[in-house]
């Protein structure tokens, strides 16, 4: 009895090894609206860009990448755009083989929610350079990154790991004339990484809009 | 001559008021003249539009605070701008800090002494603020005051009382006694008379970076005072430094709830005694509670809050520790005898009534513990990796759920199966030689003690939601020392069992009664399976039901084929194969989930599409057709998706999961007797048929051919 008992368990036992890590993903999914921790692993995400085409993470692999959450009629984005500042930090970075993503989290009806075609023509009328725009209205991508405002900004190195979060500078205004003398946290860390340093200021709080995610 | 600065006052003193569609903003002052040397306040007042609201000094998660600068006559001196005790308005996933309604800010405004009587002076101020509901506007705009300036001043009537109040108001320094706790939630414990008969008490930081200003503070109130659980912000440094900030409360003052507020400033230390007796009054319009908390002092325990209530009581770093370790190894006891988990145990139990001498039943109990040890440290260094990976965010969105509720469904099945005697490798295994059994014994024995360690994960959920709860948010070390203390306590009932012949004496002996047990006990684990085949069709649908249950007969052919023989066990394993291969797409979470919306078909709506020279697809389809299902989930990828929407390709769907004679005409007119059927019109052209057997080359192959 007791033998058959042990056959049947070494059998079932290895499938429960499998199971078991699945298991415990399982148990994880409780934790709440956790930020990813810098340092982590970014998560991946699978979105649609205003193009069409799905977008996911680990086709980056093996590059940096800059997540820069946006909203077009958030005063705080604005206040980049209007001064070219968001499109000159793109500029550079893309030029340097950095890939660049918009998000847009504003779900249906909300402030800034754009279809892909919308998202084209604004990002054309502003001279946005990003590398693709993400379209995320009903805020998957953004809760998984616990993004908060517009914008919010992330850089992920070409490891996959969570290296930045938070403001893209430390003067939380809508005030344009604050742009004066402001420290880019996003051109800081970059500078960083490229040197082969740590990033020095590697999360911050983010300012701006609340993102307009769906109820 | 006070006399005359009254009579002066009202044609003198005006103020300049500053409009917005969403804001009105006003200065006023306590005094309708001012005296020379002297120190008044004025307020700016926002009158705020219904449903919008500014922000105060921390705005929270987003927004920003209103700023005011003055420009004031050579000589005038005006103060910080003082802020009110705000609310908390919760948005979406963030908590900010502001106002609605009315607000006023107190400033102090010095009179030089050299002021001239008799004359008039203005005081200008420039401002700022941000105004939001679901969108933020930031405005600004100047404002003005013109006090006369009289020898003994006077009070304004009207705002001297109203300014007087608000001042009095205002969120002000006390002696009282703070301490901030280490950890996440750290402990703030504040000194405060009566707290016991407060209600919604509401902690906001002075700092942006200080809090996780979302998380719930799960106020508590004692007979000295009434404590936060706080989670840090991105400054991380809760317990390591000073916090400051605002208490606001409800206190009842004559019959009605008046709000009041103070400053702490929390030095670094352990909870204060008797700050947390029970949990503190919130009402149902506080925004700033956890929901389950809703309904009175002390009142309501859900799981969640009495799963915290050691951690809670405790308080501090070990302690802490220490408690979740009792509570754990208490919750690993109670494990023991959950529904999943009792079947197999038993049979454990049983195998010492089968004559196992006390020597060996004692070296099987070790290696159970072993098992399970292994198995719970396991669990814990995957969650712990999960955690570094950054998965834990990510996991919602993988939609990887239905794989372990189907794979724990087939599991139990299986089990079920084994204990009806459906399969018993044994019979192969029995014959190989009594060595290899006995070790095979050890072997069962360990994985006895994982296999139970599994079948416990769907069953416990509230207990592992408290115990994983609180492991993700410590350090690797105590996260491990929580899961091992589950593990202890889920292993001592059988370990005792079998250190203590005494105890195993009290097992009937073995007989056919042992059988008979066993096979009862199959039951509750085909219970167990048909629970998660229903949580699994939730999460998938019907296709997912079909794909589970179809995987559990070719499972149940495998395990019963396989006495017969090598050649019987190849075939099982290959028919279990074959029927993953079709199956698995639910399973593993990919929903075949058709990205271009399916349009339903009709002659006329082709017609129409034809008309207009858009090319068409069609698919004849039912619920009940397993090739139909097959095809869509082999065909129809998201790469054949993006290309229909690419080339403009409208996808009509004709349904004959219920008797349709149009679609039954169309089928004939194509020489088909049923489904599947795919056509596709290129556009202005003549219909094509596709074959039955679909794969993603074939569509993508047709839409090129024809379409272009």
């Amino acid at each position: 009895m007791s033998k058959i008992l042990s056959k049947r368990t070494l059998l079932i036992g290895g499938v429960g090894a499998a199971v078991i890590g699945a298991g415990a993903g399982l148990l994880v999914t409780n934790k709440a609206q956790a930020a990813v921790d810098t340092g982590a692993r970014a998560p991946n995400f699978s979105v649609r860009d205003a193009s069409g085409a799905t977008r996911t993470l680990a086709e980056f692999a093996g590059r940096t990448v800059i997540l820069e959450w946006t909203n077009r009629g958030c005063p705080y984005v604005q206040k980049h755009y209007n001064s070219q500042n968001m499109q000159d930090l793109q500029g550079e970075t893309t030029d340097d083989g950095i890939v660049w993503l918009s998000v847009i989290s504003s779900a249906p009806g909300e402030q800034g929610y754009v279809d892909g075609p919308q998202a084209l023509v604004h990002a054309r009328e502003v001279s946005a350079q990003p590398s693709a725009i993400l379209l995320d209205p009903t805020g998957v991508m953004g809760r998984a990154y616990g993004a908060r405002t517009t914008p919010h900004m992330y850089i992920i190195n070409p490891e996959g790991v969570l290296v930045y979060q938070g403001a893209i500078d430390d003067r939380p205004s809508a005030r344009p004339e604050t742009l004066q003398g402001a420290t880019n946290y996003v051109r800081a860390a970059l500078a960083d990484l490229a040197a082969g340093r740590a990033v020095a200021t590697a999360q911050t709080t983010p300012y701006g809009c609340s993102v307009k995610y769906a109820a | 001559m006070i006399f005359a600065a009254a009579l002066l006052a009202p044609l003198q003193s005006f103020a300049e008021p500053f409009r917005t569609e969403n804001v009105e903003t006003e200065l006023h002052s306590a005094r309708a003249a001012v005296a020379p040397g002297e120190r008044f306040t004025v307020v700016l007042r926002q009158k705020i539009r219904e449903h919008w609201h500014t922000y105060w000094r921390n705005p929270g998660d987003s927004g920003e605070p209103t700023e005011i600068t003055w420009r004031l006559p050579a000589g005038y001196a005006a103060g910080e701008m003082q802020w009110p005790a705000p609310e908390a308005i919760p948005f979406s996933i963030l908590v900010n800090y502001g106002y609605s309604g009315e607000v006023l800010f107190p400033v102090e405004i010095t009179v030089p002494r050299n002021a001239p009587v008799g004359q008039s002076v203005t005081f200008n101020a420039d401002l700022y603020w941000l105004v939001c509901s679901d969108v933020c506007i930031p405005e600004g705009g100047a404002v003005s005051l013109t006090l006369p300036v009289t020898s003994q001043g006077s009070d304004d009537t009207i705002w001297a009382p109203r300014i007087a109040a608000v001042v009095a108001a205002l969120p002000r320094p006390t002696n009282a006694e703070a301490h901030i706790g280490t950890g996440s939630p750290g402990r703030l414990s504040v000194e405060l008379a009566n707290a016991t008969a407060i209600r919604n008490p509401y902690f906001f930081p002075f700092s942006r970076d200080a809090l996780n200003n979302a998380a719930p503070q799960s106020p508590r109130v004692g007979p000295s005072g009434l404590s936060f659980d706080l989670q840090p912000g991105i400054d991380d440094n809760l317990g390591r430094a000073a916090l400051a900030g605002v208490i606001a409360y409800e206190v009842q003052a004559g019959g009605a709830w008046t709000r009041r507020a103070f400053e702490v400033n929390a030095q670094p230390g352990g909870p204060l005694p008797g700050t947390d007796a029970q949990g503190a009054t919130l009402t149902d319009d506080f925004v700033g509670g956890a929901p389950e908390q809703i309904g009175g002092a002390g009142g309501t325990q859900t799981s969640e809050s009495s799963g915290a209530g050691p951690a809670e009581a405790a308080g501090g770093g070990v302690t802490t520790l220490l408690a979740a370790l009792a509570f754990a190894f208490l919750g690993g006891l109670i494990l023991n005898v959950m529904p999943c988990v009792l079947p197999v145990l038993s049979i454990k139990a049983l195998s010492f009534a089968g004559g196992a001498h006390a020597g060996e039943a004692r070296r099987h109990g070790i290696i159970y513990l072993v098992g399970v040890m292994a198995t719970f440290l396991a669990l814990a260094g995957v969650l712990i990796a999960l955690r570094g990976a950054g998965e834990s965010a990510g996991w919602g969105f993988q939609f990887q759920a239905p794989w372990v509720t189907g794979g724990l469904g087939l599991l139990f099945f299986a089990i079920g199966l084994n204990l009806l005697g459906v399969f018993e490798i044994g019979g192969n295994a029995q014959g190989i030689g009594a060595g290899l059994a006995s070790r095979g014994g050890d072997i069962g024995a360990f994985f006895t003690g994982a296999l139970a360690v599994v079948a416990a994960t769907p069953c416990t959920a509230p207990f592992m939601a408290f115990a994983v709860g609180y492991a993700v948010t410590q350090p690797p070390l105590a996260t491990l020392a929580v899961f091992a203390g589950l593990g202890l306590g889920f292993a001592a009932p059988l370990v005792a069992l079998s250190f203590m012949p005494a105890l195993q004496r009290r097992i009937p002996k073995p007989g056919p009664w042992m059988e008979r047990v066993k096979n009862v006990l199959a039951f509750p684990m085909f219970a167990a399976a048909v629970w998660l085949a229903w949580v699994f069709a939730e999460q998938t649908g019907a296709i997912g039901a079909l794909a589970l249950l179809s995987l559990a007969l070719a499972l149940s052919f495998a395990v019963y084929v396989a006495r017969w023989g090598r050649f019987w066990l190849i075939a099982g394993v290959a028919v279990l194969a074959l029927t993953a291969a079709f199956a698995w797409r639910p399973l593993a979470g990919v929903a075949p989930v058709e990205a271009v919306v399916a349009e339903a078909w009709s002659p006329e709506r082709v017609e129409a599409l034809r008309a207009e020279g858009k090319p068409i697809f069609v698919n004849f389809t039912a619920a009940w057709c397993v090739t139909c299902k097959v095809n869509e989930g082999v065909a129809f990828t998201p790469r054949v998706s993006a290309a229909f929407a690419e080339r403009g390709i409208a996808y009509l769907k004709a349904d004959w999961t219920n008797r349709d004679d149009i679609i039954a005409a169309a089928l004939a007119e194509h020489g088909r007797a049923g489904v599947p059927l795919y056509l596709y019109y290129p556009a202005g052209g003549e219909p094509s048929v596709l074959p039955q057997l679909l794969t993603e080359g074939i569509v993508l192959d047709a839409i090129d051919g024809g379409g272009e």
